[in-house]
């Protein structure tokens, strides 16, 4: 670690800019309020994206591991879930069975939307889009500031809907009507449900608004000679994402609101033909699977919202510390390209076994699997990245590693699930829940704390403690790794989903040694957070200060100062004269050649010729191994 | 394992993750001399922890499938015809996703090892090449073709129309339990809506009792059916979603409340040969809901049995019909039609007619 983290190369070249007259600084006054709170910095709102999204999810993993209690120990009384949860919900420290529902909800409500799409995609897109394109900020400060304070309206009151009497909203993240929309149906659908649908209204709203300002961002910001050929692979999954939600999330939208007429109104959108709570009810000719179309046309593609972000950070962290460039850039944007739009017509993937005309399930069956195919390929690519690489093991390089293993471990049990056949038996068993959270929810955490690691020194001018990061991976890795492989084997058994407590069936209690098994693992999983936590409070305030380019990255956010100022760059925005992947380029003295240095300025080890012309193509033509080799000999 | 353990091994890891990061904050920041840690060199130690998670991660992974495997639904033979070609097919599948796993991981950590950074090692300058892009877009390409044309062909196969003379059983979702109606000696269910069902009296399917077809139905709460037969399940819910699941037929189908859904299938192990394949005395068929639908979700059984068709027909003669338990429970208006029970007023009662079922 030493030695990667000894080099301070000062590459700043803040003098070769041609024309570029200074914008860094804009000496308005700035009060407490305007730097820190309602502040139109892309950085601070950045951060302020990270730290909502860390405390949800340390509600959301906290969560999980008292509802692992529950099914580890179906009969025992837990004194902690009473001191937490109240007489009502865990009597005598038994969790009730509506309450679990509720906690299972929010886990999934918590994770998916406010840590792994606002926490992840809100952080580093707003974070590196500016600084990687060299922008000085985002298209529209303000709107981007709103978008923050939306999700933070939105973030209380989910929170507060875990307070309301009935409980919070506890038909699954899915809320599929009739249950979602019947407070008679159970406690978690009356107050609660509502303040979920206000919620994530408002949560989509601070969605869109970000989106909109990331595609604006990057299509008009970018700095002389970035050309979207250009751009790292982190900005394509920022900008890739930010389009699928703008496509996806008004859907949600839709159905959020109809959902609302249903329950307010007394529309009859999604219900039909009901008797509860002893009288039938007036609604008729609604679809529950109508609703179903409408969220999952959001929901499939969300899934890719949470994991691009993630891969698109990999790439970097993998091709930085590999010292070798990304392997196949286009390849990758290819499939990313794909991905994103073959993630809008494979949602019915969810919806096999629930009524739907069973013709529909052909053609998803058709879509869902050839979007496996992109994914191979990024697979692959990473693969062959690290091969004949110099790799340089930081933390956010072992993050980076577990994601890649986790998306394959995790993405090919998708064949599985998504034939419509096979699904028939596991549809949701244990076998989907261990499927998604492998490849969606452990691979885009890893992405997570992959950007945490890497971009740590730019976010907060200071290092993070490696050491602690190497425990904090490797406890994680192989906790994760420990609770999820597991849940195969309930899901070939199976066991259902959503089940407080699996001894009424014969064929699910068998598992209940194994239900323990996972319990333990999953919580030394949220405890050896802590040292995470730790690691990244503790060095905002007092890490060592960090280098200018602690990673000997190539892209543009480490041409800035150790903590740039609002505008970024103190002198002229640097110019781009390269992708930024050239690692280990033969011939070049050093094993990275940063985007904002002319070719005129590359120190070339002594005796190699020169190039002639612009070597900017390099990447657009195959080199041969055979060729490389006898240059690196 | 007990809790007590639980709370033991927790307590240990906490006190042993602790211990870790007290020891590694004490020594960076007052011993750095001290410091044991100071001399591993980080890519050589991950590294071969990289390594070592694989070639211990391998053999955990198979050891733990096998031990397993025999508490696996999906190990059984599937008790169902349908459920053979699933199985076969998912089989296939795995032989797939085992090698495409096993290989990546392999290569993933192997490289990483082999790869480490050392001093003076040079990375090679390896950006792209077309030709093993293409092999290895096509050849996954080609392997799922292959698997999603015979997914196909199965799906379209389980999800094509029953033959005309397969066994009609409706099943009746609520929360939170199952019952199965049989449409009785005229093969024909009676009409019934929401908007009849009157529990007091003993109607909880909504039984219009103007329709005649109804009165020899069956409503029972266990699934008896027939081996060798084919089965024609209808799925309903009164309230909200529910899933009829009979893992061990390979058997799933959500229940919708407002319409009616359907599986066919074809029971091929009698319950009573299933206990002597499995070797366990007690073996039941169960089917449960796995469509989560409140909180007795977990709880919602009902037992299945297989039996010859002889045994199915000694059993059907034995269950009282639907009219006949109406009647026991209301003695003095036997046929009376029954009233819209609540004050719901319907207000155009023409909404029953799209709710019939025949």
């Amino acid at each position: 670690m030493a030695d990667t983290l000894a080099h301070a190369h000062h590459d700043t070249h803040q003098d070769h800019g041609h024309g570029g007259h200074d914008h860094g600084h804009h000496h308005h006054t700035e009060t407490f309020w305007t730097k820190y709170v309602f502040s139109q910095d892309h950085k601070t709102i950045a951060k302020q994206f990270l730290i909502t999204g860390i405390i949800m999810a340390i509600l959301g993993i906290g969560m999980s591991s008292l509802f692992r209690l529950q099914l580890a120990y179906p009969d025992m009384k837990f004194w902690i879930l009473e001191a937490l949860l109240g007489s009502k919900w865990a009597p005598e420290g038994q969790l009730s069975p509506d309450f679990y529902l509720a906690l299972v909800t929010m886990h999934g409500t918590f994770m998916v939307f406010f840590v792994l799409t606002a926490g992840l995609s809100g952080t580093f897109s707003n974070f590196l889009i500016p600084l990687q394109l060299g922008a000085r900020d985002m298209a529209s400060g303000f709107i981007n500031m709103l978008s923050y304070w939306f999700f933070f309206v939105s973030s209380v009151l989910m929170i507060i809907s875990l307070f309301v009497s009935g409980g919070p909203a506890s038909a699954g993240w899915t809320i599929y009507p009739p249950l979602s929309a019947l407070p008679q149906a159970m406690p978690g659908s009356g107050a609660g449900m509502t303040l979920w649908l206000i919620s994530m209204a408002i949560f989509i709203a601070s969605s869109l608004m970000g989106s909109i300002n990331y595609i604006t961002t990057v299509l008009n910001l970018r700095t002389e000679g970035m050309s979207l050929l250009r751009m790292p692979l982190t900005i394509w999954a920022f900008f890739l994402t930010a389009i699928i939600g703008v496509l996806s999330f008004p859907v949600l939208f839709s159905a959020a609101l109809l959902l609302t007429f249903d329950r307010l109104l007394g529309t009859s959108f999604f219900l039909s033909d009901i008797f509860i709570g002893g009288e039938a009810l007036h609604y008729q000719g609604g679809s529950p699977i109508l609703f179903q179309h409408l969220f999952w046309f959001l929901g499939h593609p969300e899934v890719y919202i949470v994991l691009l972000p993630a891969l698109g950070i990999s790439s970097e962290v993998i091709s930085v510390n590999s010292r070798k460039p990304i392997f196949g850039y286009q390849a990758m944007i290819v499939s990313m390209v794909g991905i994103a739009f073959l993630s809008f017509i494979v949602w019915a993937h969810h919806m096999f076994v629930t009524g739907m005309h069973p013709f529909l399930g052909t053609v998803f069956m058709l879509f869902t699997l050839v979007i496996a195919v992109p994914s191979a390929v990024k697979a692959f690519n990473y693969i062959t990245t690290l091969w004949r690489g110099n790799i340089r093991f930081t933390p956010a390089m072992l993050f980076a590693i577990g994601l890649v293993s986790f998306f394959i471990t995790g993405g090919i049990t998708g064949i599985f699930l998504g034939n419509a056949a096979l699904d028939i038996p596991l549809h949701d068993t244990y076998f989907v829940t261990a499927h998604f959270h492998l490849v969606m929810g452990s691979a885009s955490a890893f992405g997570f704390f992959a950007g945490i690691y890497h971009w740590y020194p730019k976010l907060f001018g200071r290092m993070m403690n490696p050491r602690l990061g190497y425990i904090h991976f490797w406890l994680t890795f192989v906790s994760l790794y420990l609770v999820f492989f597991p849940m195969h084997f309930m899901g070939l058994g199976g066991v259902a989903r959503h089940y407080y407590d699996q001894s009424a069936f014969a064929f699910m209690s068998v598992f209940a040694d194994l239900e323990i098994f996972i319990t333990v693992a999953a919580i030394l999983g949220a405890v050896s957070q802590f040292i995470f936590l730790g690691n990244f409070f503790w060095n905002i305030f007092f890490g060592v200060k960090a280098p200018a380019n602690p990673w000997e990255a190539n892209t543009l956010e480490w041409t800035t100062p150790r903590l740039p100022g609002h505008g970024n760059w103190e002198g002229a925005i640097p110019h781009v004269y390269r992708w930024p992947y050239d690692y280990s380029k033969p011939g070049v003295k050093k094993d990275y050649l940063p985007q904002h240095i002319p070719d005129e300025e590359v120190e070339y080890e002594d005796g190699f010729p020169r190039p002639a012309g612009v070597p900017d193509h390099d990447h657009g033509h195959t080199i041969k191994v055979e060729e490389v080799k006898k240059d690196n000999h | 394992m007990d809790a007590q353990m639980l709370i033991g091994v927790a307590q240990a890891m906490l006190i042993g993750i602790l211990l870790i990061v007290c020891l590694n904050l004490y020594l960076i920041f007052r011993l750095k001399d001290l410091d044991p840690f100071a001399k591993w060199d980080p890519n050589a130690v991950n590294g071969a922890l990289l390594l070592l998670f694989i070639i211990a991660g391998l053999p955990a992974a198979f050891l733990s499938s096998m031990a397993w495997s025999k508490e696996m639904v999906m190990t059984y033979n599937a008790a169902s015809e349908h459920g053979q070609v699933i199985d076969n097919m998912f089989w296939w599948t795995m032989a797939v996703a085992v090698f495409v796993t096993v290989l990546t991981n392999i290569l993933l950590f192997y490289f990483s090892w082999k790869y480490r950074y050392r001093e003076g090692q040079k990375a090679l300058y390896y950006p792209h090449n077309n030709r093993i892009e293409v092999l290895w877009t096509v050849v996954p390409a080609i392997v799922l073709t292959a698997l999603v044309l015979r997914g196909v062909i199965v799906w379209n196969d389980v999800t094509g129309p029953a033959p005309d003379n397969a066994l009609n059983i409706e099943l009746n979702g609520k929360q939170f339990a199952w019952t199965a109606r049989y449409p009785g000696s005229d093969l024909e269910f009676g009409e019934t809506s929401v908007f009849l069902i009157n529990e007091a009296k003993g109607n909880s399917l909504g039984f219009n009792l103007d329709d005649k077809r109804g009165f020899d139905d069956l409503v029972v709460s266990e699934l008896v059916i027939p081996v060798n037969t084919d089965i024609e399940l209808k799925i309903r819910s009164r309230d909200v979603l529910h899933s009829a699941t009979l893992m061990h037929f390979r058997v799933k189908m959500d229940a919708v409340p407002g319409m009616t859904t359907r599986f066919h299938f074809k029971p091929t192990i009698t319950t009573a040969d299933m206990r002597l394949q499995t070797g366990n005395d007690a073996f039941e068929y169960e089917m449960s809901c796995q469509q989560i639908c409140g909180g007795g979700h977990w709880n919602m059984r009902l037992p299945v049995r297989v039996v010859t068709m002889e045994e199915y027909k000694a059993w059907l003669a034995q269950q009282k019909t639907f009219i006949a338990s109406y009647r026991e429970l209301n003695p003095e208006k036997p046929a009376a039609p029954a009233p819209a029970t609540q004050e719901t007023p319907a207000p155009d009662q023409t909404a029953s007619a799209q709710t019939v079922v025949h």
